[in-house]
């Protein structure tokens, strides 16, 4: 793996802490501008980072994220738990690529599913939450309000609008080129229409928009348009790009994906019906004048005579120039006829527009096609027919088919007046339906309702809503419910509607407008954005592979000793060669090597100190989870996290830590009902505090649930054999709450009807010992729970204290020790088989040392007739260690046992002394 | 040189870089009728084409290549 990777990786895992940790915070205190724009910048910043690699999986997600932050900090969308879920949930799944990348190196293609659903479901709640902005927006005149609307439009999934209209550019390209790509599509190509608006200051960037459009895969047509009118010559900027680029392309969604992803917010991708393509374009010459070719076209149509129809229009071809309209138009005609002869719909829609000239109009049809996502929408033939019929005055039907007919049609106008209007070109469907009923009207002959329907069609149009026309509709033919739940595949070609066209235009051009007033915001705070990632460069902190600082730690711990050895050099001098004057330099010099040494030892251990906060910080994440999974409502208060300890200690303790706040939330806390019927406050408090007792860590776990009930777990630990009857009767209540502690104690069937505190809290004790930390519990039945954990500083530096026994030297961690004294021989009595006395009025055992350790030497006594009493302290009790003599207590680098001595556990490790001697620690604890 | 500048006539050669935009800008504000030659031309950075975009220009020869012929004359408006 490169080291860039690495880094990356590396940094990443940074970031993703610091992502989760500020959407917690947030949690706190959603209006926090500072937190947001600083949550932003993570991503933002991991965003651009992973853009360095091919991980477009990650990048996606990322970029969904990122634009989604970017709405919640200028206010477009509100933070919202959901938002923090999903974010949360996108950055697992990163988390889980990082570790793809690290193992395998790349990222598999089986999460480009999931990276796709994840992005989708970011964008989702920016669009969502977007909604009622934008309505607001339509209506006012603020021009930002809109531009940053229009921000977010490539990111809106195409089917959350229900029809989008065709994009009027695609009648720029030649029609040879459109027929091309009509059979394309219709022979089952999706073709994609790709807007791609290149940054204004892109050219600063080193991009050529103009080259990638170029190099688009399956590019089928492209067009280059100015999106504003040209400055004049002599004021314009050469290098502020003013152009957008139209594609027709065949490629896949997610080809354009890829191609594009340097510049995925400026491109759009919309896919294209084959109908969008059936433009007919030319020389309308006048006006219409082929009203027989259309009665005669239609008839065929209805009679199903395909070649009749064909032939037709190649005759008026031929008659007519090919620059026509009309020709165009008959083109199209013989071209549907050719891939597509089955859609009537289309067909018929063609030779209607021949009456007028104008458009035809596949709206609805394209709705039909965006639903279904079938090429070929089939459509019962017979109810198609009596479409055209209808839309023609002149058509002779039966009264009853009429009615039918217009009631089908009455009720998809009135499904059309129910879909949502939330963009000005959609109030073209009033218009559109305003004409289909007025044809509808006039066929079944009720010319009196015009007026009231030319009213309520201008109430609907000035006020923006369908409504007036709705209940205009409904008055004036008692739609009946079922009615509306007609089937739409017998929705028909609504007669052409000139106003629709002309209302579009217009709509269109301030959408292009718009668009570059976006791409010109966008591109400040781009630059904005760059300025950010400067400073995020800048912290002043290294990244050090541990192994350098334990190779450190290793050199200055041979140091101290070799250091030590110059004292006995000293003495040496001045004993054995007699030379007081070296021995005094001697001793000079080494005061200095000593203090720069002990300066050196206390530096290195300050880099291997680590913030508790290390272990912390993934708790308001925990609390948060568990508390809502298991319906509870808490709060979680930290304290002192800044609080440093050696990087091993902190790392020893997160698990043990998790697995205590885990019990506390799952059985510690009752439920909001129960702590409110008993008067607590709903919302349960849980305390984490780390503070330093001098050169101890306390770490404590405060909860203020239900407790523990010591009779509970007495009669648990009787049942368990942990307790005899004796002991049941003696033992206070805080020691049998201690029991949660005792090995065995700790299964499953015991702690689901406990208060739960011991689901393997035994193995808590014993991860929190090996780092000679220790654990109590403090319990109050109904009132709550603390868990006190004390940790040594530091594990790298052991102060012992050495003792003498048999000519041998020993050291014994200073932990356990309690006192030294000197016993008169006299005061040690003989209780049973064991030695005893009596210290301040507490009977201590004694035990000498050389029977321990199997050294058959009695203890010696010193000129007094005084043994020498150590006394430890081994769990709760005291123990006196009769040894022959004791020496200084030094500080030394534990070097655990290895090869066959690390099965000796008596001993916990060796070190050496200053005149190069080895020291052996011993473990007190095992020794018993 | 990818831009060569005659009388009133310009001629692309290959493929035309960013940098020559602002030479192309300097050219063609000071000339009323200006023609463009792009047989020669492979490819034309954006830049130039928007210079070209904001300009009234004969063009007397399109580029050997068809698909950037058919970018061209979208943007230079003549089809």
């Amino acid at each position: 793996m490169n080291p860039l990777l690495q880094q990356f990786l590396s940094e990443a895992r940074d970031f993703l802490q610091g992502i989760g940790e500020k959407l917690m915070q947030l949690e706190k205190a959603p209006t926090d501008a500072s937190l947001m724009t600083e949550l932003f910048r993570y991503v933002h910043t991991l965003k651009g980072n992973s853009g360095l690699f091919e991980f477009p999986e990650m990048t996606r997600v990322l970029h969904a994220g990122e634009d989604l932050l970017d709405a919640v900090r200028n206010g477009r969308v509100r933070y919202s738990q959901e938002l923090a879920d999903r974010l949360l949930d996108a950055m697992d799944f990163v988390g889980m690529l990082c570790d793809e990348i690290e193992q395998n190196g790349a990222i598999g293609a089986v999460y480009a599913n999931d990276s796709a659903r994840l992005g989708e479901s970011l964008r989702k709640l920016n669009v969502s939450a977007h909604h009622p902005v934008e309505d607001k927006a339509n209506h006012s005149d603020n021009p930002v309000e809109t531009t940053e609307n229009l921000t977010s439009a490539p990111a809106r999934p195409e089917t959350a609008i229900p029809v989008e209209p065709p994009p009027a550019a695609l009648a720029d390209i030649p029609e040879a080129l459109r027929m091309k790509a009509y059979a394309i599509a219709q022979a089952g190509t999706p073709l994609c229409w790709l807007v791609y608006t290149p940054d204004e200051q892109c050219f600063f960037q080193g991009q050529d928009p103009f080259f990638l459009a170029r190099q688009t895969p399956e590019f089928l047509w492209g067009g280059i348009v100015s999106r504003e009118d040209w400055p004049k010559l002599a004021e314009m900027d050469a290098y502020r790009c003013l152009l957008d680029f139209h594609l027709l392309t065949s490629a896949p969604h997610t080809t354009l994906d890829e191609h594009f992803r340097y510049v995925a917010d400026q491109i759009k991708i919309q896919p294209l019906s084959p109908l969008s393509f059936i433009i007919p374009v030319g020389d309308t010459n006048g006006g219409p004048v082929y009203e027989d070719f259309v009665g005669d076209a239609l008839e065929f149509l209805e009679t199903g005579n395909f070649g009749g129809l064909e032939r037709a229009a190649l005759t008026m071809l031929e008659l007519s120039s090919p620059d026509l309209w009309f020709s165009s138009a008959l083109r199209w005609l013989l071209l549907v006829l050719e891939h597509d002869p089955d859609n009537r719909p289309v067909l018929s829609g063609i030779v209607e527009s021949l009456r007028n000239l104008d458009q035809p109009e596949w709206l609805d049809l394209q709705s039909q096609w965006q639903d279904q996502t079938v090429l070929t929408p089939t459509i019962p033939a017979a109810v198609s027919i009596e479409s055209t019929e209808t839309a023609l005055p002149s058509g002779i039907v039966s009264l009853s088919s009429i009615d039918d007919f217009v009631l089908s049609l009455l009720a998809i106008q009135r499904q059309i007046l129910l879909l949502p209007i939330t963009e000005s070109w959609q109030l073209g469907r009033i218009k559109s339906v305003a004409a289909t009923l007025q044809g509808c009207l006039k066929a079944i002959g009720e010319f009196d309702q015009l007026a009231s329907l030319a009213f309520a069609a201008e109430q609907s149009l000035v006020q923006s809503a369908a409504v007036p026309l709705l209940s205009w509709l409904d008055e004036q033919f008692h739609m009946p419910g079922k009615m509306a739940v007609q089937p739409l595949g017998s929705q028909s070609i609504e007669p052409s509607k000139p106003a629709e066209t002309v209302e579009t235009q217009p709509a269109k051009t301030a959408v292009a407008h718009e668009i570059s007033t976006t791409a010109d915001i966008d591109g400040e705070i781009k630059f904005g954005r760059r300025a950010e990632d400067v400073t995020a460069v800048g912290a002043k902190s290294l990244k050090v592979d541990q192994a350098k600082i334990d190779r450190l730690m290793n050199l200055i711990g041979e140091m101290v000793v070799s250091k030590n050895a110059l004292p006995y050099l000293a003495g040496r001098a001045e004993a054995v060669f007699g030379v007081r004057d070296l021995s005094r330099e001697i001793k000079a010099q080494y005061a200095v090597i000593n203090r720069i040494a002990e300066e050196m030892q206390d530096a290195i251990m300050q880099v291997r100190m680590m913030p508790v906060s290390f272990v912390f910080q993934r708790f308001p994440r925990l609390v948060r989870d568990t508390a809502r999974k298991l319906g509870k409502d808490i709060n979680l208060i930290m304290e002192g996290e800044d609080t440093e300890a050696d990087k091993n200690i902190i790392e020893s303790l997160g698990d043990p830590l998790i697995h205590i706040v885990r019990n506390s939330l799952d059985h510690g806390f009752e439920l909001p009902e129960i702590r409110r019927a008993i008067g607590k406050p709903m919302v349960g408090t849980l305390i984490i505090r780390a503070t330093q007792e001098s050169d101890r860590v306390i770490i404590e776990i405060i909860d203020d649930g239900k407790g523990i009930d010591p009779e509970v777990i007495k009669r648990k630990a009787y049942e368990k054999g942990i307790l005899d009857e004796m002991a049941l009767e003696r033992i206070s209540d805080q020691e049998a709450v201690n029991l949660v502690f005792a090995p065995g104690f700790s299964t499953a069937d015991v702690i689901s009807d406990l208060s739960g505190r011991g689901v393997g809290m035994d193995v808590v004790k014993t991860a929190i010992e090996k780092v000679n930390g220790a654990i109590s519990l403090v319990s109050e039945k109904g009132k709550g729970t603390k868990i006190q954990l004390s940790l040594p500083l530091s594990m790298a530096v052991t102060n012992v204290m050495i003792i003498e026994s048999d000519g041998q030297l020993f050291g014994i961690p200073m932990d356990s020790v309690v006192e030294t004294v000197r016993v008169p021989r006299a005061d040690i009595r003989m209780i049973k088989h064991s030695l005893a006395t009596v210290l301040r009025g507490r009977i201590v055992p004694l035990k000498p040392i050389n029977t321990l350790l199997e050294i058959s030497a009695p203890p010696l006594a010193n000129d007094d007739d005084e043994l020498a009493v150590l006394v430890v302290r081994l769990g709760e009790e005291s123990v006196g260690l009769l040894v022959d003599d004791f020496r200084e207590t030094v500080d030394i680098i534990l070097k655990p046992m290895s090869g066959v001595l690390a099965q000796i556990s008596a001993y916990a490790g060796s070190a050496l002394l200053g005149d190069g001697s080895v020291l052996m620690v011993l473990n007190i604890k095992e020794m018993f | 040189m990818t831009i060569e500048f005659k009388k009133n006539q310009v001629f692309f050669k290959n493929e035309v870089g960013v940098e020559e935009a602002e030479l192309l800008l300097e050219w063609l504000q000071k000339k009323t009728a200006p023609k463009a030659d792009f047989s020669a031309c492979t490819h034309l950075h954006a830049a130039n084409l928007q210079v070209l975009m904001a300009t009234t220009l004969t063009i007397t020869a399109w580029p050997v290549d068809e698909t950037l012929t058919v970018w061209l004359q979208s943007a230079l408006g003549v089809s």
